[in-house]
């Protein structure tokens, strides 16, 4: 397992992806079981403290359905979700068990039929290169239209804590090139098409959803742009407590980006009182810096879920992008990078392409 | 600032001031060694960050609303709709990176007469980790001349060792209060027009003409 190599205090703050310097975790201090150092006692997520009896044993009873559902290897996986997708939806929502994690995350975003079809593409680099350094390079040298973009190696981290560096790469792959879902890389690409989309899509959506919240941010002049770039380019791995980051992305590999519009949602909604009374400056902080009980996964995740975006998400793309062919035909200077990622298939680069699968899973 | 409930002005002028410069020269580093008197291992910043700092400088009470940005080229089409209604940019280079000096001419510079709407706007060019100094590639001298060409004030600092931190915020702002166009821009009175900015739209909304 890589998992030491995030010892700083979460990910909240600590860490460089330019300048990685993983260090081996100091033997004296107490860490939790994702291999951080605890900062205070008394945990928030309560993840550390002892469980009574009875819920350990519906965890094992969890852990054992949860098992034959996925089968030996991931081998029932694609059979039980074509059956019971709802099953494993709900149950997904639930939150998978850890100790499962790793695996589960890899049969949903699709990447482990891109590993298995694609034998010795990932190649490792030097022995002494560390596991982030090397994911992340081994990516900017696969895609070199993506490159290396800073806020990738916070996703990079979160999966090197649940799987090999190899399966990492592949996941990020998955991910940025849609194997499953829509692709990723408009986050990442030159002009980063995808997050003024993103940005454009929820700024209408609050005002939707909260109305009166969206008006006191347009008086504000509060721009989504100013918070929540970093909910998209990390997928809540920037600023978020571990362990509810964890959870969003379990249904994120599950169901897609729509989540992070739920749970951007949930917390405006969770926080809507306090905000809408806030002016500029306080505001800003106050989207950057949520409350601890905004951020618990028991209740921001269940009242995420009960926001409907899907639907308007799709209507609000294509009206993004009609507004972009006007305003791009308006200016004459056709950006052909934006319309090129949206026509763009799921294509890898040619050498593997006949290897990737587009559509062939079983949702 | 937390006693904002009064009905008196909370300060004589409020100024927004932005931090620009390639990744990893120490921009946050700066910025939070100035607000909270603090050094730690911070992670790249993604888009934009913020914060507010009060203080008293030539006798006027201020209030400095200061814009962070992302470093990484990538991040440019985020970050450059803040150089709007700025009074004071801050370029921050490292003095142990070379290229990091270099691309003050090839992109920095540049960015700030693409997108800076202020005329009179000061600049101030901050060479940051003087702390490494048996790593210094680049000279003193040679920052003092590329601020003379570009016509910005200067300074060394280092973050960690907080070395002239305060200082170059000092030194912009007394240059800002020394400007009479500025000034009216930044007066308590006008908060409205400068302290808030229109927010950077995506692409498509920005250019509507119908």
């Amino acid at each position: 397992m890589v998992r030491g190599f995030v010892t700083a205090n979460g990910m909240e703050k600590k860490r460089t992806s330019d300048e990685f310097e993983p260090g081996p975790i100091p033997p004296s201090q107490p860490v939790d079981r994702f291999g951080f150092i605890k900062q205070e006692q008394n945990s928030p997520d309560g993840i550390t403290k002892s469980r009574p009896a009875n819920e350990h044993e519906r965890e094992e009873r969890r852990i054992r359905k949860w098992r034959k559902m996925i089968g030996v290897g991931g081998s029932d996986w694609k059979h039980y979700v074509r059956r019971k997708p709802h099953v494993v939806k709900r149950r997904i929502r639930k939150g998978i068990p850890d100790c499962l994690r790793g695996l589960v995350w890899q049969l949903i975003s699709g990447s482990r039929d891109l590993l298995l079809m694609n034998p010795g593409v990932y190649e490792r680099h030097g022995p002494g290169q560390r596991s982030l350094y090397n994911v992340l390079k081994a990516y900017s040298v696969y895609d070199r239209d993506v490159g290396y973009v800073q806020g990738m190696g916070f996703l990079a981290g979160l999966l090197l804590l649940y799987m090999s560096e190899e399966d990492a790469f592949w996941l990020l792959v998955a991910l940025l090139k849609g194997a499953v879902h829509a692709p990723m890389e408009g986050l990442y690409l030159a002009g980063l098409p995808l997050v003024q989309q993103y940005l454009f899509q929820f700024e209408q959506l609050v005002k939707e959803h909260l109305p009166k919240l969206g008006q006191h941010f347009s008086e504000e002049m509060i721009s989504p742009s100013m918070y929540a770039s970093q909910w998209f380019i990390t997928v809540f791995s920037y600023s978020f407590p571990f362990s509810l980051a964890l959870r969003i992305w379990d249904v994120f590999l599950y169901e897609g980006v729509k989540v992070v519009f739920k749970v951007g949602l949930a917390l405006l909604r969770f926080c809507h009182d306090g905000l809408i009374k806030l002016p500029f400056e306080k505001l800003i902080h106050a989207l950057r810096n949520f409350p601890e009980d905004a951020m618990n996964p028991d209740t921001l995740l269940p009242l995420a879920f009960s926001i409907k975006v899907s639907k308007r998400l799709e209507e609000l793309k294509q009206e993004y992008e009609k507004r972009n062919v006007a305003s791009l035909q308006q200016t004459g200077s056709a950006n052909r990078q934006q319309l090129a990622i949206k026509d763009k298939e799921f294509s890898i680069r040619p050498e593997t392409s006949n290897c990737v699968p587009k559509d062939d899973s079983s949702r | 600032m937390d006693s904002s409930s009064s009905s008196q002005p909370e300060f004589d002028y409020l100024f927004k001031l932005l931090l620009i410069g390639d990744s990893g020269v120490g921009k946050s580093s700066l910025l939070l060694r100035f607000t909270s008197d603090s050094f730690d291992d911070l992670s790249p910043t993604i888009g934009v960050d913020f914060k507010v700092k009060m203080v008293t400088i030539g006798g006027k009470k201020l209030k400095l609303a200061i814009w962070d940005t992302a470093g990484q080229e990538r991040f440019r089409t985020l970050t450059s709709s803040y150089y709007r209604g700025a009074q004071g940019i801050i370029m921050v280079y490292d003095v142990t990176r070379r290229e990091t000096f270099s691309n003050l001419a090839d992109v920095w510079a540049k960015e700030i007469d693409l997108y800076s709407t202020n005329q009179d706007c000061i600049k101030m060019l901050v060479g940051n980790k003087v702390d490494k100094e048996s790593e210094r590639v680049v000279t003193k001298k040679e920052g003092i001349d590329f601020a003379r060409e570009y016509g910005c004030l200067f300074l060394e600092c280092s973050a960690k060792t907080r070395v002239n931190v305060e200082q170059c915020f000092e030194e912009l702002v007394l240059k800002i209060l020394d400007t009479p166009s500025l000034l009216a821009e930044g007066s308590a009175g006008v908060e409205r027009n400068i302290f808030k900015q229109k927010p950077p739209q995506a692409d498509a909304s920005t250019s509507s003409c119908c």
